[in-house]
């Protein structure tokens, strides 16, 4: 009896440790201590769905991001549905909306059957009221992602504008 | 038999109107229980910035709400050493009724005055000195029954701190827990909307709360400056009449000034209650409103009129009391999941 506790208790473990290995590799919370980490768990929201579910549509007001967890996410944009990217177990989607309020640019598609874990705008708030050296953690962590991404950006941008320099025709 | 998906979708409206229905029917049929629960989401509303302020301060939840209700405990203790005492002299005060000579005198100058113009009714008598006795007594067994009343004052002591010690303790966890049950379609909006009453309704309560608290101490001095009777007693009733929007203010000014010309047996203090009572209203209007109570919630008269009259049948005196700021937090609920559906919408 006591081994099938045991065994019930481990795989608890397993999946909470999985959450947090999952959790820790996403930017925004790599800085986090143990601690805080669990603050964080306790606003997260689990959600599962199926495949061809839609998570968020273009142009609802972004509320938050979400991370993948298990199955397979598509960023798709149009009335066409053009993909712009998918994503898998561990990626993470919508964090600009943690910061504005401005309308989803994309859609969100679960390609797959799909468990993802969300972290919502007002949440944030409330925890920065609540633990503000927490919520400064985090809103330090999110600009350095933005920083990045604006990074890849330019560089993106400055590949763009050389290969017109060299070759205007096949920019 | 093959059923379209819209039928099914207006089938299952159906089923949840339904089911609605059924539950606030199943409400009426436990009056008391609803009444400790409104009470207590109301105070758990009222509290919940205090709990904030705490976890601010780097305290757990749990802590935070245990230190904010042994806060409360003293401040009842303190309550009970200084005012309970002139609060139930008040009350017996107010049952034994007042100087009979003198009252006498008023009321039946006030009778001879209308005799003539109500004998074409038949009415031969009046009686309103002995009317007025027992309604005054009535007044003081209500407050005793009701209120002091130590069966449902016990049990309300107990229910009351209880729910709301788990709502301010775990209102996060209940909130996660119901949005879990939203469908995803509506999950994001849910979160949204419940971001947005939450900021919205818990202004709204804080803010009557200061309002009658402000309005009732002013009236409680201002009472006390005049020199009426019971000042304590009809200060606190102002304060919390005040919570009714256009016949409130009205209720406790006629009360006080009942009062003052029964204790005279004269005019003497009517002008000076009026004058109170004016400068009350006024600064309440002028001042307090505007600064305190961030977003009124603006009802027609006759809605204030039905919500009073079913919260009196539903829930007696208190439930007049508390049915106006219920309804205007249903009106906030209401309204602000209008507004922000279409402002969800069309982003």
């Amino acid at each position: 009896m006591n081994k099938i506790w045991e065994n019930i208790f481990k795989l608890r473990q397993k999946a909470v440790d999985e959450i947090d290995a999952i959790l820790l590799k996403i930017p925004v919370f790599q800085d986090l201590n143990k601690r805080e980490l669990k603050k964080i768990k306790r606003i997260l929201h689990q959600r599962e769905y199926s495949s061809n579910e839609i998570i968020f549509k273009e142009g609802d007001i972004g509320l938050g991001m979400y991370i993948i967890l298990a199955g397979e996410v598509q960023i798709v944009c149009g009335p066409d549905n053009h993909v712009l990217a998918e994503l898998c177990r561990g990626d993470f989607f919508g964090e600009l909306s943690l910061l504005d309020d401005a309308p989803r640019s994309a859609a969100a598609l679960a390609k797959l059957p799909s468990v993802t874990l969300c972290f919502f705008k007002p949440e944030l708030i409330d925890l920065i009221s609540r633990d503000p050296q927490l919520g400064c953690k985090i809103l330090f962590r999110l600009a350095w992602v933005i920083g990045e991404r604006l990074k890849s950006t330019n560089e993106q941008l400055k590949k763009i504008s050389c290969l017109r320099e060299q070759d205007p025709l096949s920019a | 038999m093959r059923i379209s998906g819209n039928s099914t979708s207006h089938l299952r409206v159906v089923l949840i109107l339904i089911s609605i229905a059924g539950f606030i029917a199943f409400l009426t049929y436990i009056p008391d229980i609803v009444k400790l629960v409104i009470i207590s989401i109301l105070l758990a509303y009222i509290l919940d910035p205090f709990a904030n302020f705490l976890e601010s301060r780097g305290m757990s939840r749990p802590t935070a709400t245990v230190l904010i209700f042994i806060a409360i405990v003293f401040a009842v203790i303190l309550a009970y050493m200084s005012v309970l005492p002139l609060f139930a002299a008040q009350i017996s005060g107010l049952q034994a009724g007042f100087s009979p000579d003198r009252a006498g005198f008023v009321i039946s100058r006030f009778e001879d005055f209308l005799m003539p113009y109500l004998s074409f009714l038949g009415i031969k008598e009046l009686n309103l000195m002995g009317r007025t006795q027992g309604a005054m007594a009535g007044a003081g067994d209500w407050v005793l029954n009701h209120v002091l009343d130590a069966a449902s004052l016990v049990t309300s002591m107990i229910l009351i701190p209880f729910i709301v010690f788990f709502l301010l303790k775990d209102g996060r966890e209940f909130k996660r827990a119901f949005v879990s049950l939203v469908p995803n379609r509506y999950f994001e909006f849910t979160l949204y909307l419940f971001h947005k009453l939450n900021a919205q309704v818990g202004n709204y309560l804080r803010g009557q709360l200061i309002d009658a608290t402000i309005v009732g101490t002013m009236a409680v001095f201002g009472l006390w400056v005049i020199g009426v009777k019971y000042f304590f007693l009809i200060g606190i009733f102002a304060g919390l009449a005040n919570l009714i929007p256009y016949f409130g203010p009205i209720a406790g000014a006629v009360l006080a000034l009942l009062v003052s010309i029964l204790q005279t047996g004269g005019l003497d203090k009517v002008l000076y209650v009026i004058l109170a009572f004016t400068i009350i209203k006024l600064l309440d209007d002028a001042i307090i409103q505007p600064v305190v109570v961030a977003r009124s919630v603006h009802m027609h008269p006759l809605t204030v009129l039905l919500a009073v009259l079913i919260g009196g049948k539903l829930f007696g005196i208190l439930g007049m009391l508390l049915t106006v700021p219920l309804v205007g937090f249903l009106k906030v609920v209401v309204h602000e999941s209008i507004l922000n559906y279409r402002r969800y919408r069309t982003a």
